[in-house]
C-alpha cells in the first residue's frame, strides 16, 4: 500500500487518489461505449445499404411490427433511463434507500421491455417472419392495416405486394426476409444488452444494499448507468427506424 | 484534487425525462404524416436530439472532464465515416458498370420462377413441407 492510513478503503493501491480513481474508471467505461457504438454502427451500416437498396420492401416489411409495443418499450426504456439516472442522484445524496427503490424500478422497467419483446418475437415466430430462409410468411394479415385503394393501387403498381381482390389479402414482398434479417439481429443484439444491464443493476442492488456504495464511492453505478443508458440511446434509433417508417 | 462530483439537479432529470417523452410523441405523430423522403430525415433529427440529451444529461458528459465527450464524439466521427465510404460504393455501383447495379435488391429469380404460393397466399403443395437442399424455404 502506497497510502497512508487515512486513505479511504475503497481507494485501490495502483491510484493516486480517489478522484483519479474514478476518472479513470469512467475513462475505461467510455472507452468500452466507443467499441459499442462501433459494434451497433456496423449493423446500422447494413440497415442503410439494404434500406436504400430495397425502400418499398422496407416500408412493407415496416407494416408487419406493431408500433404500439414499440412504442410502449421506447417510453418503458426512457423510464428505466430515468430512474437510473435518479438511483445515481439519490446515492450521491446518500439517501441508499431511494437509490435502492430507484434501482429496482429500473430493473422491472427492464424485465417489462424484454416482456414485451417477447410476445413480439413469439408473435413473429409463430407466423414465419423470420430472417433469411425461414421466412415463411405468405402475407395475410397485411391487409387489415390498409384501408386505402390508392396506397394499395400504388403496392401493385410498384409490384411489392399483390392484392387478391377476391380474398381482400395481400401476399408476397420483394425480398422481406433480408427486414427481418436485420431486425432479429439489430433488436435481438439490443435485447441481450438489456438483458446484461439486467444483471448489471441487479448486481448494483446487492452492493448497495450491503452498503458498499454511498455518496463517496459510487463508480459502480456510474458506469452501470453510462451502459444504460447507451442502450436506451441505441433503442432511441431502433425505433423509428423499425417502427415508423414512412 | 477535489472528491466532490457534480450533483445534477433532481430538476434536470425530470426535465430531460419530459423532453424525452415529448420527442417521443413527436416522432409517432411525424410518422403518420407523408413528407416523402424527409420522413427519414425528420426521424433522425429527432432521435439525434433525444441521444444527445440522453448523453449531455444522463450520461453526465456535460459535467464531465472533456475527454470523455472526446471519445463518444470520435466514436461517432468514425461512425460516420464507416456510413459515408460504405455507401460510395453500394449506392454507386451502377454508375460504372450498369450491369452489376441493383445486384440482389430486385425481385429475386425464385419468387417468379417458383409456383410457390396458389392464388390464395397458401403454398401449393403441403405434401413437399420439407426444405431438404432448398435454401429458399417458402
Amino acid at each position: 500500500m502506497s497510502h497512508d492510513k487515512s486513505s479511504p478503503d475503497f481507494l485501490y493501491h495502483h491510484f493516486y487518489d480517489v478522484n483519479q480513481q474514478y476518472e479513470t474508471s469512467k475513462l475505461g467505461m467510455w472507452a468500452f461505449i466507443l467499441t459499442e457504438v462501433l459494434t451497433f454502427g456496423g449493423l446500422f451500416v447494413a440497415y442503410t445499404i439494404y434500406r436504400a437498396w430495397n425502400p418499398e420492401m422496407f416500408f412493407n416489411a415496416n407494416l408487419l411490427l406493431d408500433v404500439n409495443k414499440g412504442l410502449i418499450n421506447t417510453i418503458v426504456l426512457i423510464a428505466s433511463s430515468l430512474t437510473m439516472a435518479l438511483a445515481i442522484w439519490a446515492i450521491q445524496l446518500n439517501k441508499r434507500k431511494l437509490s435502492l427503490l430507484m434501482l429496482f424500478l429500473t430493473f422491472v422497467c427492464a424485465l417489462g421491455f424484454l416482456g414485451i419483446k417477447y410476445l413480439e418475437y413469439e408473435h413473429k415466430f409463430h407466423l414465419g417472419q423470420l430472417p433469411g430462409e425461414y421466412y415463411s410468411y405468405m402475407g395475410p394479415e397485411v391487409v387489415q392495416e390498409i384501408h386505402d385503394q390508392e396506397k394499395i393501387n400504388h403496392y401493385i403498381e410498384t409490384n411489392n405486394i399483390f392484392f387478391d381482390k377476391e380474398t381482400n389479402r395481400l401476399y408476397t414482398m420483394n425480398n422481406p426476409h433480408i427486414f427481418f434479417g436485420i431486425y432479429f439481429i439489430m433488436t435481438g443484439l439490443h435485447g441481450l444488452h438489456v438483458a446484461i444491464g439486467m444483471g448489471l443493476i441487479a448486481w448494483l442492488m446487492v452492493l448497495t444494499a450491503r452498503g458498499k456504495l454511498h455518496a463517496r464511492y459510487y463508480t459502480h453505478m456510474e458506469a452501470v448507468g453510462i451502459f444504460w443508458h447507451l442502450v436506451d440511446l441505441i433503442w432511441i434509433f431502433l425505433f423509428p427506424l423499425f417502427y415508423l417508417i414512412g | 484534487m477535489s472528491e466532490e462530483h457534480h450533483i445534477t439537479p433532481l430538476k434536470t432529470y425530470l426535465v430531460v425525462a419530459t423532453a424525452l417523452f415529448f420527442l417521443t410523441a413527436v416522432t409517432v405523430w411525424a410518422s403518420y404524416i407523408d413528407l416523402g423522403s424527409f420522413n427519414i430525415v425528420l426521424a433522425l433529427l429527432i432521435a439525434g436530439t433525444k441521444a444527445g440529451v440522453v448523453a449531455t444529461f444522463f450520461m453526465h458528459l456535460l459535467w464531465d472532464d472533456k475527454k470523455n465527450a472526446t471519445i463518444f464524439v470520435g466514436s461517432l466521427m468514425f461512425l460516420s465515416i464507416f456510413i459515408i465510404i460504405t455507401l460510395t460504393d453500394t449506392e454507386f455501383r451502377g454508375a460504372v458498370n450498369p450491369e452489376i447495379k441493383d445486384p440482389i435488391n430486385k425481385r429475386a429469380a425464385l419468387y417468379s420462377t417458383l409456383p410457390l404460393t396458389d392464388d390464395h397466399g397458401y403454398p401449393l403443395d403441403k405434401e413437399n413441407n420439407h426444405h431438404e437442399g432448398d435454401k429458399d424455404h417458402h
